[in-house]
């Protein structure tokens, strides 16, 4: 049984039709990654499996359970966590408040675990550890997408939605966040991530899923898509050029 | 309007009957559109005319005198609230005013009812303009409660300076006008008279959001900063919409107290104003006809349902909620909800959109930006610590820098949003350290943001049309030639195709286009660029760093912050680096990349490997 799997998924913003049927699976322990142009679908998709939008048809099933129809504090709470695109903190609680409030679906948590928990974010983002006191706010637009994806992690999910994670960080922190997505991983989390960052993404990805105008266009390895030179050229940045940057 | 409501009769008749001509929609939309305009002169007749076709007792006719008057302030209120988004709970202020320059005027003064009425106009847009200035400084909450101080001192003022205004007990007597020797002393033929003042109001308020300062009232309403940044005077037009808010309740007033005869301090008090908010969100805030229908179904219901009579206000308040909780856009938002699904958005022909025009002519060569030592503090935070930098005419020069390095705060400060702590700006030879953002806009100074700032609720041509109407914008002021100027701009980052969709139904990436688009729509000598990469995918970078090469080869400037190396390394002629506030290194990419310290702070091993 999959972890997650979507069926035929269709879904609308008011009359524009934003899915057109999607269907993929992420199975336990992997990586997915979602690739396709802008509005291809790929937030939506993730926006559909969280619950913040209802899904117009079509089923998804999480760990075998359907939850089209469920809100998404109940999702949350059955260990599926979304890190939105578009840095969505509380400006008015400091960076410590805000990776501790990632923990709230998990019920009470012993003193020490909690601070242990939020050390290990420190040691991901040493820059939060800097800010620990400061309020969201005061945060540069980096420093508040490192924050955000900081307390997704503290929800310790069976399954982590990451909606462009590298948006607006600097190229050392992208590659720290990406070491940290494998690191995830090796812990027991299984990861859906939407990156426009293909290369970045296809290097921890053990499989992707190329979408078009709200279908899927491919599926396949890293390699495979790597390999398939219509995808390359109209979603991955076109032939040599992208391996050389 | 108002009558329809009330009446119940069957008006809305004629309306349905046009739709049968809907089957020609798609060849002739002009027949269409005329058809449409003479039903609703046809529709708007025959409701002015209902109080001559049926027999009505005067105590009806008192109610939709109401209403009518009511209404024009009502519309005053879908300027200041619905369309530039700043709370006024004094409309009964203005209404007041306009009441008693009627009342004091004609019955002690003896003036003419219309020299009255003009100066009652005169009275309550000049104090709509003093409560608009007050917003230079605050809004939201704020604004809420000056508004409300200022309707208590009015109130107060009525009451006390019983010298001046004949006290609690009011004013008695006021006379009906006349007109060319015709007297409006029936009811009916008054009631005429106010229809017709109601329908111009409506019509006005209706026209408004489509020209340059309706256009800029909305983008306050979205977001005041970027509107702003993109070179509205927004203070000029906040007080622009409050004086013509206070002109429209001091219209109605006028006409309420002489059509009531008599007028006293508790009809203009603070519930009253209350009662206009309500009725303006009641009915929708977004739109003339939502305004007149929130005020008939108002003064309507508590008539039929008169046993609340103690619990009016209690009654008013559920519905505010109700209504914020349930129809955010009011009744007539909901109506339009409905019709805009059979809309079909007219297909843009873009083969007939002309290519933008963005040529700067680049023979000064001096720096087009100088800044001396610049400086930005936040309490002991020193965000931005003393920059020294010149940016060269016609090239990209790109600010690169670990996350909270203060590369957005200077953006900031070079566009005005924030004030310099020290230090001096120049642009194009000018010391620009302390005008406003609007004047650097109207200097040639266009910006995207970090995290995107477009006007959500509004399509993206209108979006691209505010970039276009910043002052001394060389494209020219009409709509026609904004128009053009925004379809161009459009064109140019390939987003003319969906120039009618509403902005927030955009993706991300796309969203991000039409904000570049905005800029360039301005005309812009100078073109600051906060990470425009973000989001998009490597095609779509690739695109982007095409695009500024485009930008820079027609002799515009780029300041441009961004994180993909890759297209800083593909587009830039220089490079700043940034490290807690203070440079660490400048020159060309090659150089830049390769430092060593701009390794260790920013780009990390593997970065290194690659480059």
């Amino acid at each position: 049984m999959p972890m997650l799997e979507l069926r035929n998924v269709q879904s609308h913003y008011g009359n524009v039709q934003a899915l057109k049927g999607v269907s993929l699976h992420v199975e336990r322990g992997e990586i997915v990654t979602l690739l396709g142009a802008n509005g291809a679908g790929k937030s939506t998709t993730l926006r559909n499996i969280s619950g913040l939008i209802p899904p117009s048809s079509g089923d998804i099933f999480f760990d075998g359970k359907p939850i089209n129809r469920i809100s998404p504090e109940k999702i949350v709470r059955m260990g599926l966590a979304h890190v939105p695109e578009g840095r969505r903190i509380f400006p008015g609680l400091t960076v410590k408040e805000n990776i501790m409030i990632g923990t709230t679906a998990r019920g009470r948590l012993q003193r020490r675990q909690m601070e242990a928990e939020v050390e290990e974010m420190y040691g991901i983002f040493p820059d939060l550890r800097r800010l620990s006191d400061a309020l969201g706010w005061s945060l540069s637009g980096g420093q508040q997408q490192m924050l955000a994806v900081a307390r997704g992690l503290m929800s310790k999910p069976k399954l982590l939605l990451l909606d462009e994670p590298s948006l607006g960080l600097a190229p050392i922190i992208v590659q720290q966040l990406f070491a940290t997505i494998r690191s995830i991983r090796s812990h027991g989390t299984t990861v859906l991530l939407v990156e426009q960052n293909a290369n970045m993404a296809l290097s921890v990805a053990d499989r992707g899923y190329v979408l078009a105008t709200g279908n899927v266009l491919v599926e396949g390895t890293p390699a495979q898509l790597l390999g398939n030179e219509e995808v390359r050229a109209a979603y991955l940045g076109g032939g040599k050029r992208a391996l050389a940057d | 309007m108002t009558n329809v409501s009330a009446s119940n009769k069957p008006v809305p008749a004629p309306e349905r009957s046009t739709n049968p001509l809907d089957p020609t929609r798609p060849r002739a939309p002009n027949r269409r559109r005329a058809g449409r305009i003479i039903a609703l002169i046809v529709i708007a007749t025959l409701i002015a005319l209902i109080p001559f076709i049926f027999k009505l007792s005067p105590y009806v006719l008192n109610i939709f005198m109401q209403a009518a008057t009511y209404a024009i302030a009502v519309l005053g209120m879908t300027v200041v609230l619905g369309y530039t988004g700043q709370i006024n709970l004094a409309q009964a202020t203005f209404f007041g005013l306009g009441a008693y320059a009627v009342g004091l005027g004609t019955v002690v003064l003896g003036l003419n009812f219309w020299l009255a009425l003009v100066m009652g106009i005169g009275v309550a847009a000049l104090a709509g303009f003093v409560l608009g200035l007050t917003t230079l400084r605050l809004g939201g909450h704020y604004l809420a409660m000056i508004t409300i101080s200022f309707q208590q001192i009015f109130n107060l003022v009525l009451v006390n300076w019983s010298g001046v205004t004949q006290g609690p007990d009011g004013v008695s007597g006021i006379a009906r006008p006349s007109l060319f020797g015709l007297r409006f002393s029936d009811d009916r033929a008054y009631l005429l008279l106010c229809t017709v003042f109601l329908y111009a109001a409506m019509y006005f308020v209706w026209w408004l959001p489509q020209t340059r300062t309706g256009r800029a009232m909305r983008a306050i309403r979205e977001n005041e900063l970027a509107a702003e940044v993109t070179g509205i005077d927004t203070l000029r037009v906040k007080v622009i919409a409050f004086t013509l808010s206070s002109a429209l309740g001091g219209i109605g007033g006028a006409l309420f107290a002489s059509g009531f005869a008599y007028i006293s301090p508790d009809n203009f008090d603070f519930s009253r104003s209350v009662e206009f908010l309500t009725m303006v969100l009641l009915g929708g805030a977004q739109s003339a006809f939502g305004g007149v229908l929130g005020t008939s179904l108002l003064i309507v219901l508590p008539e039929w349902l008169r046993f609340l009579k103690e619990i009016y206000l209690a009654v008013y308040g559920l519905a505010v909620i109700l209504i914020m909780v349930f129809l955010p856009t009011g009744i007539w938002g909901l109506i339009r909800a409905r019709l805009d699904r059979y809309k079909k958005p007219t297909p843009v022909d873009i083969s007939a959109i002309a290519t933008l025009d963005l040529d700067i002519p680049v023979t000064d060569p001096s720096p087009i930006l100088s800044l001396e030592n610049l400086e930005k503090h936040f309490g002991g935070v020193k965000a931005v610590d003393g920059i020294t930098l010149e940016v060269m005419r016609g090239t990209v020069h790109t600010l690169i820098g670990p996350n909270g390095s203060g590369k957005t705060t200077m953006l900031n400060v070079l566009n005005g949003i924030y004030k310099a702590t020290g230090g001096n700006i120049k642009f194009d030879g000018v010391d620009i350290t302390h005008t406003k953002p609007h004047e650097r806009a109207g200097l040639g100074i266009g910006r995207t943001f970090q995290n995107i700032r477009l006007f959500p609720l509004m399509s993206v041509i209108e979006n691209v049309m505010v970039g276009a109407q910043r002052a001394n914008n060389p494209v020219g002021d009409g709509q026609l030639a904004l128009r053009e100027r925004a379809l161009s701009a459009l064109k140019f980052v390939d987003m003319a195709d969906h120039a009618e969709r509403m902005v927030k139904n955009l993706p991300y990436g796309h969203q991000r286009l039409v904000e570049i688009a905005r800029a360039l729509a301005g005309h812009p000598s100078f073109l600051l660029l906060d990470e425009p990469a973000a989001g998009l995918n490597q095609t779509e970078k690739q695109k982007l760093g095409e695009l500024l090469k485009r930008l820079k080869g027609h002799g515009l400037t780029v300041f441009l912050i961004e994180h993909d190396i890759g297209l800083v390394e593909q587009v830039s002629d220089t490079i700043t680096v940034l490290n807690f506030g203070k440079k660490i290194a400048e020159g060309e990419p090659a150089y830049v990349l390769r430092h060593p310290d701009v390794m260790a702070a920013y780009l990390g091993e593997t970065a290194h490997a690659n480059a």
